[in-house]
């Protein structure tokens, strides 16, 4: 069958194409070139006055694994005020069913699960099966793993460490790795408290930054498209921005990914403590290119935070609301803790945070650098990116809402002073053409002969941004039409997108003794194997090429 | 002849246990025909439990309807008219692996049926701490390695998880506490056998307390100090008190249905997880609960990410809804409140109540047992045994890879399931 999507006004950043008229032609799931094919078309899709984008692809979301199910399951009486004509779980922790749904309807035709612990990869995987319509993926959770930090503190080569990255990413069927509160996680287990980026820790006598230093390097040496993932060290305490120059130095240039940066950009000034340190961040951010980030933007309301970074849940479970909080140590490999919680627009606290998150994103002199996210569900549900989309598109918007705020954080952000306005140019790269760049998916956030014809079509006409990007008219996933005037057509499923960079199997030797010992499992039934994703779990795998073939 | 070349002539296979929430993957079984057996079953006390499910002369192999022996065909047939007819439907789940409990929720979707677990009752006692106050929990490993202080409420646990003594608590092979430097203080009505085992290994005290006064014995514990419906002298009382703060990673671990006879189980299970947060504040310590061994926590967590509701559900107008008192399974087929109930059985070996009031359906494993024939009996195969499939561990945070390890040509649940749609 093809489709022709005719006159649309295109933004495809990969191919520098912005507001420009121009037919596109689908085959066969792909976006073929008209000189291609002879047959004739079996569908018009008139896109006069309908601007045209990749479908968008959400980089760092929280939609599967132990600790998304202990919030559903921790937060019932959510799920029944929120009843909607797709199932009765809220959007704070939605089922698989409503997460699908809910992307799809906005036009996300691709998203990652960042923070996929090895030994519950399984249950990660099975999850996003359940999740219909788009395709996903996940970063492995390394850093405050036992075997990895025995490997450390034995000064284990990094040829070694880089053969150990190489196996969890092929054994958990992930396309990252990410590494949260280096090796604080660990610590908490040993009763440590906290942990500074030089600190050592009691039991390994290990900082952060050997942790950074290592998996960034090993992640560079095997070639994997996404840099290492890097949830750093103080999530969320007032000052933490040095905390975080440290973690980017502890790259040592190499290419690193700074998630969640909002909830990392703090200062410690003025009289509460607490102040912004985004112009500090950004001067980073703007000078080293190897350094990319996603903002996790909050947003006013209720929500519920989760996160393998045990350590930080923990100290936080006094913010908890409602008053219920729970935390998990997890194999010797790491942990999660489930905090829910309301940003409060009357609070000095999290209306400093809304700005904080603002100013990154305004500050950021290269969209291609920082990515549009709200850490969903840690900073709002993903079902306000069309609402943060307005909030950086309109500055009278952002501005009436700020003077809504309480007026002492006027003195500490810049919010106000900022006059950017994103374009559409702008959101075309950081929702698609960046994340799709910066995760090496060549196929997808491009409009490009030959790439995956998943396209979002909105109605120009619309002039309310929010709405636009709330509502696309078309949604068209794998060649599919999907959604079609704002409504579902169509069930697809997506597919997984995994990276499998070689390695030298004799680490699987000392795994081997390592399971045998001291884990509950086999080491053979650790490994998820192609044939169960595909049969078991449910997901069909697309292994993504690595940038060059392994350097050590 | 040595066990290795007992198992070399006999075909072993590992394989990973479906019938206890530990879900053991060390097991190697010996397969001639169709026939498995253990060769170390004296080494592991679940051998012969695991044994019992080989086929043998009652076997059901063959579908049923009224008792007369039919096709997997007519069975299907005879079962979609009995859907047709009937209004309100139950399905009860007995046990099942992830794969069937998908297909049992596509099945429901289909046909507006009220989905419930066997032990809903005790899963959401240990999901009401979730709900209530939330708690600190850890999972096997951390307990195998860590856990130099263990606390076991209840009396049945260990003898409905065999392994979880010697393969978690009591391991030769940890990674920071060797057993010699280990506690293990018993709440509850232990065996001697039991005290004496432990006591080979490690440090053991009993504390024979009924069970409904677990709230008062940690209270005692914590203001150090006697409480006299306890009956257990001050000393005691400080005696543990001193080997609480001395412990490094202290893990408290039940199992809900041990509670069932008291009166105050969600109190008590309230009571053990506040105890432990409030140890977080200075210390480390976390809960382990145990789960059942019918799949429990496979079905939870499967129900939990599709619909957001761990149990008792119905299809309605377009999607699932929950209600805990509506959709009791149990309660509906005690009162008649539900016309067709259809019982699904991969892993159970009690026997099912059926009530024979009502239109009664089984799928279920070859030797299922029921307390009267079902109207219609399908034999399905056992996830771990005839077909692959996955799993979820008590902790709830490991899923395990079923295999298969013997040919006897039954269809899987989703297949019955697929064909009733």
């Amino acid at each position: 069958m093809i489709i022709h999507l005719k006159s649309g006004k295109v933004f495809d950043p990969t191919n520098k194409i912005f507001n420009k008229e121009k037919d596109i032609f689908i085959k066969n799931g792909k976006i073929i070139d008209r000189s291609d094919f002879n047959e004739k078309v079996d569908r018009v899709i008139n896109c006069k006055d309908k601007i045209v984008m990749p479908g968008a692809i959400d980089l760092h979301t929280h939609i599967g694994g132990g600790k998304v199910n202990i919030a559903r399951l921790m937060l019932e009486e959510f799920h029944i005020e929120d009843h909607d004509r797709f199932d009765s779980s809220a959007i704070i922790a939605p089922s698989t069913f409503k997460t699908g749904l809910k992307y799809i309807e906005m036009g996300y035709t691709t998203c990652f699960e960042p923070a996929l612990l090895p030994i519950n990869a399984r249950q990660a995987h099975s999850e996003m099966a359940d999740i219909p319509f788009i395709d996903k993926g996940g970063y492995a959770l390394l850093g405050n793993d036992d075997y990895f930090l025995e490997l450390l503190r034995k000064k284990a080569s990094q040829p070694v460490i880089n053969d150990y990255v190489a196996f969890i990413l092929k054994a958990t069927q992930s396309i990252g790795i990410k590494v949260v509160n280096p090796g604080g996680i660990n610590a908490f287990k040993f009763n440590q408290r906290a942990l500074n980026v030089d600190e050592k820790s009691k039991y390994y006598n290990i900082t952060p930054r050997d942790i950074i230093s290592k998996l960034s390097k090993a992640i560079y040496d095997l070639g994997v498209p996404h840099p290492l993932h890097v949830h750093c060290s103080n999530l969320g305490i007032p000052g933490n921005f040095l905390s975080t120059i440290k973690t980017i130095k502890a790259a040592n240039g190499l290419p690193i990914h700074l998630t969640h940066i909002q909830f990392q950009s703090y200062g410690n000034n003025g009289d509460k403590r607490f102040s912004s340190a985004a112009v500090e961040i950004s001067e980073y951010l703007n000078k080293i290119d190897n350094l990319t980030c996603d903002v996790g933007q909050i947003m006013f309301g209720q929500t519920v935070t989760m996160s393998g970074d045990s350590m930080s849940q923990h100290r936080n479970r006094k913010h908890a609301h409602p008053n219920k909080w729970m935390c998990m140590d997890i194999e010797c490999d790491a942990g999660c803790g489930v905090v829910p919680f309301k940003y409060s627009d009357k609070s000095f606290v999290n209306a400093l945070q809304w700005a904080i998150g603002l100013e990154i994103f305004l500050l950021a002199e290269d969209p291609w650098k920082v990515f549009l996210t709200t850490d969903h569900p840690n900073g709002a549900p993903f079902t306000s990116y069309p609402h943060l989309i307005k909030l950086l598109m309109d500055k009278s918007f952002r501005n009436d809402i700020l003077h809504q705020l309480p007026k002492e954080i006027l003195k500490h952000t810049i919010l106000h002073t900022l006059k950017r306005e994103y374009t559409l140019n702008e959101i075309a790269i950081m929702t698609r053409a960046a994340p799709a760049k910066i995760l090496g998916l060549d196929k997808k956030g491009n409009l490009s002969n030959g790439s995956d014809a998943d396209i979002t079509i909105y109605d120009k006409k619309e002039n309310d941004i929010e709405k636009m990007f709330s509502h696309p008219i078309f949604v068209i996933k794998d060649g599919h039409v999907v959604v079609e005037n704002g409504k579902i057509k169509k069930y697809i499923w997506g597919k997984t997108h995994t990276v499998k960079p070689e390695y030298d199997a004799s680490i699987e030797k000392s795994l081997d003794k390592f399971f045998n010992k001291y884990h509950t499992m086999k080491l053979e039934n650790y490994i998820i194997e192609d044939e169960e994703m595909n049969t078991l779990i449910g997901n069909e795998i697309i292994v993504n090429k690595c940038k060059y073939k392994r350097k050590q | 002849m040595l066990m290795a070349e007992h198992i070399k002539n006999n075909n072993p296979k590992s394989l990973v246990c479906p019938f206890c929430p530990l879900h053991c993957d060390d097991i190697v079984v010996s397969t001639n025909n169709e026939k498995f057996s253990l060769p170390n079953a004296n080494n592991i006390n679940c051998g012969k439990r695991i044994e019992s499910f080989n086929i043998n002369k009652r076997s059901l192999l063959v579908p049923r309807i009224k008792n007369i022996e039919t096709t997997v065909s007519s069975a299907l047939n005879k079962t979609k008219k009995e859907i047709i007819k009937n209004k309100e439907m139950l399905v009860l789940n007995h046990g099942t692996d992830m794969s069937g409990v998908r297909s049992m929720l596509n099945f429901a979707s289909h046909h507006n049926a009220i989905i419930d677990h066997v032990n809903s009752k005790f899963l959401h006692q240990n999901i009401g701490v979730v709900q209530r106050t939330g708690y600190m929990a850890t999972s096997l490993m951390e307990v195998k390695n860590r856990a130099d202080l263990i606390l076991i409420f209840g009396n049945d646990i260990l003898d409905k998880t065999p392994r979880l003594l010697d393969k978690i608590f009591l391991s030769s092979n940890s990674l920071w506490t060797k057993n010699s430097k280990k506690e293990i203080i018993l709440i509850g009505a232990f065996s001697s056998s039991t005290v004496a085992k432990i006591k080979k290994k490690c440090s053991v005290t009993n504390i024979k307390i009924k069970l409904n006064l677990i709230p008062e014995f940690l209270n005692a514990i914590d203001n150090c100090k006697m409480n006299k419906d306890l009956k257990i002298s001050n000393n005691v009382i400080i005696r543990i008190s001193k080997i609480i703060q001395k412990a490094k990673y202290m893990v408290a671990t039940w199992s809900a249905s041990d509670f069932v006879k008291t009166s105050n189980a969600e109190i008590i299970i309230n009571s053990i997880a506040k105890f432990i947060v409030e140890i977080n504040n200075y210390r480390r310590a976390a809960c382990l609960p145990i789960s059942g061994s019918l799949g429990d926590a496979t079905s939870s967590q499967v129900l939990t990410w599709t619909t957001g509701f761990p149990s008792r559900l119905k299809y309605l107008n377009g999607s699932f809804n929950h209600d805990k008192n509506s959709f009791n399974g149990m309660e509906l087929i005690k009162n008649k409140n539900i016309e067709l109930v259809i019982h699904i059985n991969s892993l159970s070996m009690n026997k099912l109540e059926l009530n024979s009031k009502l239109m009664n359906i089984v799928i279920g494993h070859p030797n299922s047992k029921f307390s009267s024939m079902p109207d219609i009996f399908i034999p399905i195969g056992i996830p771990g045994i005839d077909h692959k499939g996955i799993m979820f561990r008590t902790d709830n945070v490991v899923s395990v890879h079923l295999k298969k390890i013997r040919d006897v040509k039954l269809p899987t649940l989703k297949y019955i399931f697929d064909g009733l749609i």
